[in-house]
């Protein structure tokens, strides 16, 4: 009587069996990949030793004619839109006037560690957070905009000094040049960080998003508002790819408010 | 001393009147404030029951409450210190008419959970709004 688990003799040929060595080489080689350019893997880098990273499809920030934007035309301390990962999800891109800070270590709402790297660009000034406040989610909508970067002329009833990010719903205050860590206000939490890559042609690259994830919550609390903005919650959760157009707040939304 | 007395009688007068708009602006609030707590309870007391009329009629009775809280009077009945957050109340009111026309849609489509999430979100919009304005 046959074992049901034995292999005919004639299926086993042994030039198709990968073997110990060479698994270890297609392992050791994806891993160095994967570390080089971690957008090349999709899902979660949740690891415990810092890294609080979930990679989504590599895209270009474009501009409205569909042109790549280029990192050193972009003006300073103006706060351009562009929505990403998400058709839906709106992010802030901001060239700092000064260069941001380096390998700045962060704290999510639930207690975990992680590390936001620095500025992209030429002087290390560029940088995109998610334009969704982590206190009570507000964020920019094509009728009006309460969250916006404050630029050092102009003044913010938010925080005693100018060049931050404000939330003018509850008056939350956030680091534009450190990782988008809490200065003062009603939230707990950092925004969510838009990784970029810059490319040696200049152009700018969205490929991840650091920080506690709070998209699901978004899609739940703002359903009713995707079917005016987006003709419905299926469209709003659609994945951007390819490329991400990116216009100044002031041309995504009708009003600004800032306190 | 006639035109004194008339010019001190006049003052009287305009004071008195913004005074009385001032209080008539800040009865009107707080009549729509109680108004829309009223309809709260009944829209919750609806959900309870199972009873979609009962929330309907107070989805009704709170969108009856907006009209002003939307408008530009919004200016005269804030707090004196909060008159410059108007467009934050504004917002706050857009959004309670965005869920509670989204609460019609979803109770006539029988979706009671998202129903339920237009309530919740509903109150969030009173509170965060209490939170901002009041100095909660």
């Amino acid at each position: 009587m046959k074992s049901a688990t034995l292999i005919p003799s004639k299926l086993l040929n042994t030039d198709n069996i990968m073997d110990r060595r060479n698994f270890l080489k297609v392992v050791a080689a994806g891993a160095t990949v994967v570390a080089v350019n971690p957008s090349l893997i999709r899902g979660n880098l949740y690891a415990s030793d810092g890294a609080l990273y979930k990679a989504y499809e590599k895209t270009q920030l474009v501009d409205a004619a569909g042109k790549p934007i280029k990192a050193s035309a972009l003006l300073k301390e103006v706060t351009y839109i562009f929505n990403y990962p998400y058709a839906s999800t709106p992010c802030m891109l901001i060239n700092l006037p000064q260069p941001t800070e380096k390998e700045v270590t962060l704290k999510s709402e639930s207690g975990e560690s992680y590390v936001w790297k620095n500025g992209v660009g030429k002087e290390r000034t560029i940088v995109a957070y998610v334009a969704i406040c982590t206190h009570q989610m507000t964020h920019p909508t094509p009728n009006d905009s309460f969250i916006g970067y404050v630029p050092k002329a102009k003044k913010t009833m938010a925080y005693d000094k100018s060049g931050v990010i404000v939330c003018s719903s509850h008056l939350s205050a956030f680091d534009a040049g450190a990782g988008a860590k809490v200065l003062g206000g009603a939230a707990t939490q950092p925004l969510q960080a838009v990784v970029l890559e810059h490319a040696a042609d200049d152009t700018i690259w969205a490929v991840g998003i650091l920080g506690q994830d709070k998209f699901h919550d978004y899609f739940r609390e703002f359903r009713p508002e995707f079917k005016e903005f987006y003709g419905g919650p299926a469209e709003a959760k659609k994945l951007v790819s390819i490329s991400a157009k990116t216009v100044k707040l002031t041309e995504f939304t009708k009003e600004v408010i800032q306190y | 001393m006639k035109k004194l007395l008339s010019v001190l009688v006049a003052g009287g007068i305009i004071f008195g009147s913004l005074n009385a708009a001032e209080t008539d602006h800040r009865s009107m609030l707080m009549k729509d404030m109680r108004t829309m707590l009223d309809a709260m309870e009944q829209i919750q007391r609806g959900g309870l029951y199972s009873s979609t009329d009962e929330m309907k009629a107070g989805i009704k009775k709170l969108q009856g409450t907006l009209k002003t809280l939307e408008s530009e009077e919004i200016k005269f009945i804030l707090p004196k210190d909060q008159v410059y957050a108007y467009k934050f109340a504004q917002k706050s009111a857009h959004m309670l008419r965005l869920y509670s026309d989204d609460m019609i849609t979803s109770i006539d489509a029988g979706r009671m959970d998202n129903a339920l999430d237009d309530y919740n979100q509903l109150l969030k919009q009173c509170t965060s709004c209490h939170i901002r304005i009041r100095n909660w």
